[in-house]
């Protein structure tokens, strides 16, 4: 009784805070009460019993922000929202886009003004009881957008969504809501910056997507998740009849991380294609599945992951293709590779083929854990190049499509900055 | 500068604790070509992958002294960078890494911090060289001998070689696998670059590529040594008659690199 008196407190603080309609605060305390209801999960590889999952305290006011955040925002020339621990700084808007119908605003705003948009969708890809950390994640959340894209509207610009975690004593609960509607084209780009090691405190970020019938949805997103925390993190995307979701993920990271990239293939023909980047260092541990669930007849689907692991680092990329019955002439591609930099990081690539239906097009995956061929580092040390150059170089090639495949130009930079950091040390 | 001076002494190298090498012996200054022929399994390519300081290959005595420096002590970067260069008869395929920016980056680890060729000058150099050899202009951004045939690969490695202008060349079965038009290409890519500021060690199995390449010395491998040197004319000798007679005249039965029991 107490536990769930303090915390639902913190339910309280947040939705007050953001002075939301009723009805949020209701999804709110329920989301809670799930939370605290539901069992701890058991994953497979990655053991929960020693993290916990205490939330922290709401910060009601945020920082300032960081020099280096500043910086990479002022050079952004598309629409952005900034938020410090979950509270918005600015926002960015082009005109181009306003006069389209697009809405680009934060979530909590979102829920004031575009009431029906946001109930009808909100939760409807990641559901309050898909597990614990969705239920935290919708009874908590702090800051994130909602994008909506009308009808046979393009858009060439993507928008984006900044994150700042400064906050020592609280977990973080971003929450994106992308709802493309029929034919309409998007980008979105999804940014975390969080440098400060944190308490042991127990973080949930979703975004989810609706891609409505012949839409395509792009999203990119670079994660730094910082040391002591556990962050769950989950991007799913219903995608309907002839749409076509991408997402190029990447992540370098010293933190815990559980996570989950889905694409439901729901309409005929819908097509998912996921990239995945991950950097580990220090201590990290990363629980990495690309999913994709093949439900319409003639669905496409391709998985990339390249991991590069230094230091302790220990991840897990699970690639996960699933055809239910009655999907036929489906057809997936999963390609994973990791690459253990260090001796001593430690690295598994696990395929995964769950098919209920005879009728299949083409189901291929390849998978791969190893070091540095050390023959490629003597070819290019035999031309003059430094062992340690030499290295990175190799790396570098080897994530090189995937970063290239990032939807803006200051993400890409900063991907680059960040992975060259960890590789440079 | 002073002609190249390239020494080896005595050399014995072991794989896997195994002796490959027995005892070799080599001398090649600037202006001057080396041919080394051999059956397979004497040992060439071993000696080119320990000169050029390949992780595998233990070397267990001698020395070797590219203008008077100490090439053993160095590293195999350390090496390329004193001027040895090794066309390898195996390259490695590199993803996502542009022949370009390759031979750029090593280009760049011979100068100075701030003094790297500006990138312009380095296209058009790389294009000039490219064309000469008979290489397609897009494969400055293919990725580093990925899916190149064989053929491809060769004439990369030739390219590399003008591109770094390197003291002392290993060339090793640059030949195998090309049909005449791509040999002849190759030969020519070699004879352009002769002069005195250059040596070249070219490691062959057939005579057929010294048609095109004229040696000053050849000398034959067998059992991990040099068990006959002579010039032009040995190496025609050796395509007329074949490796067994000169196997017969020197007494040996199996020339390769015995097994100890
Ligand atoms: N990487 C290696 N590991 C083990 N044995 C090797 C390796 N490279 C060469 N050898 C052995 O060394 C001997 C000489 O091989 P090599 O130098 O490749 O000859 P060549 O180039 O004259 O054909 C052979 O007996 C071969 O089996
Ligand atoms: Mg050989």
């Amino acid at each position: 009784m107490t536990e769930a008196n303090t915390v639902s407190l913190q339910v309280h603080a947040v939705s007050s805070a953001f002075q939301e309609p009723e009805w949020v605060l209701r999804l709110r305390e329920d989301a809670w009460q799930r939370f605290t209801e539901m069992p701890e999960p058991r994953l497979e590889k990655t053991d929960l019993r020693k993290r916990g999952w205490e939330t922290g305290t709401f910060v009601a006011s945020p920082t300032g922000v960081p020099e280096s955040v500043r910086h990479y925002v002022n050079n952004l020339d598309h629409p952005y929202a900034l938020f410090v621990d979950g509270h918005l700084i600015e926002v960015k808007h082009t005109e181009a886009q306003g006069q389209q119908g697009v809405i680009f605003t934060d979530i909590h705003t979102a829920t004031l003004k575009h009431e029906s948009l946001v109930k009808e969708h909100l939760a409807s890809v990641v559901k309050v009881d898909d597990n614990k950390w969705s239920a935290l994640s919708l009874a908590l959340f702090a800051g994130g957008i909602f994008l909506y894209v009308p009808r046979n509207v393009q858009v060439d610009v993507p928008f984006e969504s900044v994150h700042v975690f400064t906050a020592a004593q609280s977990g973080t609960y971003p929450r994106n809501l992308i709802v493309a509607d029929e034919l309409a084209d998007v980008k979105f780009i999804d940014v975390t910056f969080s440098p400060e090691q944190k308490e042991k405190f127990t973080s949930s970020h979703v975004t989810e997507v609706v891609a409505k019938a012949g839409s395509r949805v792009h999203v990119g997103t670079a994660d730094e998740f910082a040391k002591g925390a556990t962050y769950f993190v989950t991007r799913r995307a219903l995608v309907g009849k002839d749409a076509v979701v991408e997402w190029t993920v990447s992540d370098v990271s010293n933190a815990f991380t559980v996570e989950l990239v889905e694409d439901i293939l729901e309409g005929t023909g819908a097509r998912g294609e996921t990239r995945v980047i991950g950097v580990g260092y220090g201590r990290q541990h990363m629980d990495l599945t690309a999913s994709m669930v093949h439900r319409g007849r003639h669905t496409e689907s391709d998985i990339t992951m390249h991991g590069a692991l230094r230091e302790r680092a220990n991840s897990v990329f699970r690639s996960c293709t699933e055809i239910v019955k009655g999907a036929v002439g489906a057809g997936s591609e999963q390609h994973d590779r990791m690459i253990m930099i260090d001796r001593t990081a430690r690295a598994d690539a696990i395929p995964m083929l769950l098919i209920d239906e005879n009728d299949v097009n083409r189901c291929g995956h390849a998978a791969s854990v190893g070091k540095i061929d050390p023959n490629q580092v003597y070819y290019l040390m035999s031309r003059g190049i430094p062992q340690a150059l030499a290295t990175q170089m190799i790396i570098w090639g080897y994530l090189h499509d995937s970063v290239e495949a990032l939807p803006s130009a200051p993400l890409r930079d900063l991907v680059v900055a960040r992975i060259e950091r960890e590789l440079s040390r | 500068m002073a002609k190249p001076n390239f020494q080896v002494e005595d050399l014995h190298v072991s794989i896997e604790g195994k002796e490959i090498l027995k005892g070799l012996n080599l001398h090649i200054r600037g202006g001057e070509i080396h041919a080394i022929m051999g059956p397979n399994g004497t040992g060439k390519s071993t000696l080119a992958s320990s000169l050029m300081g390949h992780p595998h290959y233990e070397v267990t005595g001698g020395r070797v002294t590219l203008d008077g420096q100490d090439l053993l002590e160095m590293s195999t970067d350390e090496r390329a960078r004193a001027g040895l260069f090794l066309a390898m008869q195996y390259p490695s395929e590199v993803p996502g890494v542009s022949n370009a920016n390759f031979i750029r980056q090593a280009l760049n680890a011979r100068m100075e911090e701030g003094k790297e060729i500006p990138v312009l000058k380095f296209h058009r150099t790389l294009q000039e060289k490219m064309k000469q050899l008979n290489i397609d202009p897009v494969f400055a951004e293919r990725y580093l001998n990925e899916g190149f045939s064989g053929g491809e690969k060769k004439r990369n490695e030739i390219l590399q070689m003008s591109m770094l202008e390197p003291r002392i060349a290993i060339l090793d079965e640059i030949d195998s696998g090309l049909d005449i038009d791509a040999l002849k290409v190759v030969a020519n890519g070699v004879n352009s670059m002769k002069s005195d500021n250059i040596g070249f060690l070219i490691i062959t199995h057939y005579q057929r590529l010294l048609n095109y390449i004229v040696p000053d010395y050849v000398h034959v491998m067998m059992q991990g040594r040099i068990v006959k040197s002579g010039d032009a004319k040995l190496a025609e000798e050796l395509e007329a008659k074949g490796y067994d007679w000169l196997k017969e005249e020197l007494g040996i039965e199996d020339e390769t690199v015995e097994v100890d029991a």
